[in-house]
């Protein structure tokens, strides 16, 4: 205990490695307030939905009501879903401020809605955020070169590594016991501010033991990096920079450059071929019979086969059908498109074994929940409610019961907390 | 050959000798080449793929059958953002934003289908472009080359050597100066194909691209400049290195990334769930067509009545159907436009306060000089929208005029068993809509738009310059 005491106070004595554990504290404290400051705003604009939305529907409703049209109220009836932040979300953001986070939809094509984005600014989205996340990925290794590099080769370059080397004591676990320490302070500058936000957030304590261990073991294998290239036995100078440039490509170009690789290999069917032929199909059931939409609605759907033949006049249930004709008839293609995105991200995810820039960041935007897969997580969310809400309307076109005010008030309601491991309440 | 030449030949030949120098600049060379042709070989597919999409989506417009104007209406068009040739060199934006938008009557839909969504997590890990290797990865070969050129000096005490034998202060840092003049020279050669590349294509603008080459020019010489300032200020090797790393991070990787927090911390957005309930809000007090008893409805149907002195909406010479429609077509654009306007406005407040910050990051001063001057920045997708949006309402109200003048409104209301087919207009009709053509912006646009970029790296370039000069008479005192 003495020994690592009188390590810590030759640590503190040298500026530039105080200055770095400052800064590096700094940097994460600053980060995750910016996090829990995003999250705070989604949360705000979450909690903002339900009385627009009352007023929203509301206005609808007034006049709905004079007719009681069922038809008219599911075109016109807009239904907010939204994908609440995890308690970790605030340190890795992920795709969140690129993907909505809130979507209206209604009972019509779904195809037509779902791939809808939120207003966000692309030059603001372009760097990427500012979380914990990337302070972890990207920064915090060169705050391990800056006080690794020089562990062994500065005191050989100051003449003592020799007299160190012939110390009892002096052989491994001298290193150990230097590198332990200043690990341990890196790994304190981006643990205890971490810490703190994620108890104001609400974070489990298990989720919070995977990010401490996550973090650690990036800092080790940062640390083992500079171990290495210091068995070299170049300068300190000439091991500085190798690091730096060993940083530079495991975290910039190496990433980069797979993306290329990844998006090449592996071709996904433009979503917005999907869109285009959703709209073919819908709009071409105004061009045949109506009956030959209604024999292919009922052969999916034959809960609402017994419901009375159609008239020569305009009748929704119609309209309704030939919408949902047409989202079934590109179900294979959005099946396609979304095994599509998954293999990518499959495979970005296998490169985290090689690259631990991206194996971390991975596992964070994982355990936080805002990765691709908790994108299409909340899609098949808002798909499970899109069916209650056809569904629902159904009961009403299929049947001829009127709609009126109260029925509104029937709607089916958005679950928002079907999956997700740390929901907010 | 005078004094500067021989620094400057002595330190290249240092460099040449020095075995990783040589293996990380030919790295940066072939990461340049394999950046410059993987983006140009991007940029050409995703254009072929959107003018391709682009013919698909006419074709199928075209090739409607006889329908009602108000089912072309909601049957839409569908308009791919085109990419221009300066998107190979840096695409700025654009795997950020849609690049598909659905244009149909009464709505206003998202740009969607942008990269960032369909690509993995490695998208957000930056993008190989020629810009971004000379924005943030060149600055670091200069740094590892150039670091020690005078700090070594001074720290062997050859710097007093060569004072000694008669070379001025001023000579031999104008040495160390061009000797990292011809790498960055080098580094930012194979770039330099892609722009080739690029010139070549129809649509290649000269003034834009010059304002870019000056402008790389230029942030690459500041950087230069930056090394040799702070490896004489140094007075070890190692000292230099660590800060010149420091500030590369600062610069190049940390601020890019806390200007956008600062940025929608200050100016946030309405959300499109907010905007949408708000935009119906409005047209509800503006005038609710729903509503039987609405005074702006009843107002504007007593005008159509006087204008054509009948007193019944079924003697009206035209459907009234058709001009209702375009009343109400022409209200919620206008809604669409103010909220649309007042959400591009306070995206480029946004990106104004990130490029105040940029006065303190060199590389966010070049990004947005790059991206504005390639068109690729927020201004270039917003370019897009505004065009999409005023083509959105040009088609809707051609076809709301047809309902009006080719459908009778008798045969708009009946509901008999051939109604549905009196009602239908010819086919003929969607063949003579004009189709979607986005209007590039000129040359002189884009130049503009990037000047403010330039005068920030200018500025920088004059304080650091000077900074040095001020070095130099020091230099070796110590």
């Amino acid at each position: 205990m003495t020994l690592l005491s009188q390590e810590l106070r030759l640590f503190l004595r040298a500026r530039l490695s105080v200055i770095a554990v400052i800064l590096l504290t700094a940097l994460t404290t600053a980060s995750v307030i910016a996090g829990l400051a995003e999250i705070d705003r989604q949360r705000a604009a979450i909690a903002a939905i339900a009385p627009a939305q009352a007023e929203d529907i509301g206005a609808v409703a007034d006049w709905i009501d004079a007719k009681k049209d069922a038809g008219s109220a599911g075109y016109y009836s807009f239904h907010p879903t939204w994908d609440p932040p995890s308690r970790l979300a605030f340190a890795a953001l992920g795709m969140r401020d690129v993907s909505p986070y809130i979507l209206r939809v209604r009972a019509l094509g779904l195809e037509a809605q779902i791939y809808d984005g939120d207003t966000f600014n692309p030059e603001l989205a372009l760097p990427g955020r500012f979380d914990f996340a990337f302070v972890l990925v990207f920064l915090a290794p060169l705050f391990v070169i800056a006080l690794f590099h020089d562990l062994v080769s500065g005191e050989r370059e100051a003449g003592r590594l020799r007299m160190l080397q012939a110390l009892p004591g002096g052989g491994l676990s001298f290193w150990l016991r230097r590198s332990g320490l200043r690990l341990g302070l890196l790994w304190a500058a981006l643990a205890l501010p971490f810490l703190i936000a994620a108890m104001v957030s609400g974070v489990a304590p298990l989720t919070m033991l995977a990010v401490l261990g996550l973090a650690f073991v990036y800092l080790l294998f940062w640390v083992l990096l500079c171990g290495l290239t210091s068995r070299l036995r170049w300068s300190s100078v000439a091991n500085a920079a190798t690091l730096a440039a060993a940083w530079l490509i495991l975290v910039l170009i190496f990433p980069t450059l797979a993306n290329v690789l990844v998006n090449r290999a592996i071709p996904v069917d433009q979503g917005a071929e999907i869109a285009l032929a959703q709209r073919e199909r819908v709009n071409r059931a105004w061009d045949i019979p109506r009956e030959e939409t209604m024999r292919r609605f009922y052969a999916g759907n034959p809960e609402w086969a017994d419901s009375p033949p159609l008239t020569d006049a305009f009748h929704y249930k119609w309209y309704f059908a030939f919408h949902q004709v047409g989202d079934e008839s590109v179900a294979d293609q959005v099946y396609a498109y979304r095994s599509g995105l998954e293999k990518r991200d499959a495979t970005a995810r296998a490169l985290g074994w090689v690259l631990p820039s991206v194996g971390v960041q991975a596992l964070m935007t994982r355990l936080a929940e805002t990765d691709l897969e908790a994108q299409l997580a909340y899609q098949d969310r808002i798909r499970a409610f899109h069916r209650d809400l056809r569904q629902f309307y159904y009961g009403y076109l299929f049947r001829d019961r009127p709609f009126g005010k109260a029925d509104f008030g029937k709607a089916p309601r958005f679950e928002p907390v079907a999956n997700t491991r740390n929901p907010t309440p | 050959m005078n004094g500067v030449a021989l620094i400057a030949r002595d330190e290249l030949r240092l460099m040449i000798r020095n075995r990783v120098a040589v293996i990380a600049f030919a790295l940066l060379i072939l990461l340049t080449l394999v950046a410059s042709l993987s983006s140009w070989a991007h940029q050409q597919g995703i254009a072929e793929l959107r003018a391709r999409h682009q013919a698909e989506a006419e074709q199928a417009f075209d090739a409607q059958p006889d329908r009602h104007p108000h089912r072309v209406v909601h049957y839409g068009s569908f308009i791919f953002r085109p990419l221009g040739p300066l998107a190979a060199f840096d695409p700025g934006v654009d795997a950020f934003t849609g690049n598909s938008m659905f244009l149909e009557g009464h709505r206003q839909n998202s740009a969607n289908f942008g990269d960032v969504r369909q690509s993995s997590l490695l998208v957000r890990f930056g993008q190989l472009t020629p810009a971004f290797v000379l924005q943030i990865v060149a600055p670091l070969l200069l740094i590892f080359l150039g670091y020690g050129v005078l700090a070594r000096e001074t720290e062997r005490g050859t710097l007093r050597l060569l004072l000694l034998q008669g070379v001025s202060r001023r000579q031999i840092v104008l040495g160390k100066l061009s000797a990292l003049g011809v790498v960055a020279i080098l580094v930012g050669l194979p770039a330099m194909i892609g722009f080739l590349l690029i010139a070549g294509q129809p649509g290649a603008l000269a003034l834009p691209m010059s304002v870019i080459a000056v402008g790389y020019g230029l942030y690459l010489a500041l950087w230069i400049v930056i090394i040799v300032l702070v490896s004489a200020r140094a007075g070890r090797s190692r000292d230099a290195l660590m800060a010149l790393v420091a500030v590369w991070a600062v610069v190049a990787v940390l601020a890019p990334r806390m200007a956008p927090d600062i940025a929608s911390a200050v100016t946030p957005l309405q959300n499109r769930f907010q905007t949408d309930v708000a935009i119906a809000r409005d047209l509800r007090r503006t005038g609710d067509s729903h509503n039987p008893d609405d005074p702006h409805f009843a107002a504007f149907k007593q005008s159509v009545l006087d204008r054509y002195g009948v007193t019944r909406i079924e003697d009206l010479p035209v459907n009234y159907k058709g001009l209702l429609g375009m009343e109400g077509e022409r209200l919620t654009s206008g809604l669409f436009d103010r909220y649309a306007r007042a959400s591009y406005d306070a995206q480029a407040r946004q990106n104004g306060l990130v490029n105040a910050i940029g006065l303190i990051s060199p590389a966010i001063a070049v990004r947005s000089l790059s991206m504005a001057a390639a068109g690729t920045d927020f201004a270039g997708h917003r370019r897009f929208l505004e065009q999409a949006e005023a083509y959105r309402y040009d088609l809707v109200q051609r076809l709301n005029r047809l309902q009006a003048e080719d459908v009778s409104y008798s045969d708009d209301t009946a509901q008999d068993p051939g109604a549905d087919r009196r009602k239908r207009i010819g086919s003929d009709n969607w063949r003579r809509m004009p189709d979607f053509a986005y209007q590039p912006p000129a040359g002189e646009t884009l130049a503009t738009a990037a000047l403010p970029g330039l005068a920030t790296l200018l500025a920088w370039f004059a304080f650091a310059s000077l900074l040095l000069s001020l070095s130099t008479r020091r230099l070796g005192a110590r």
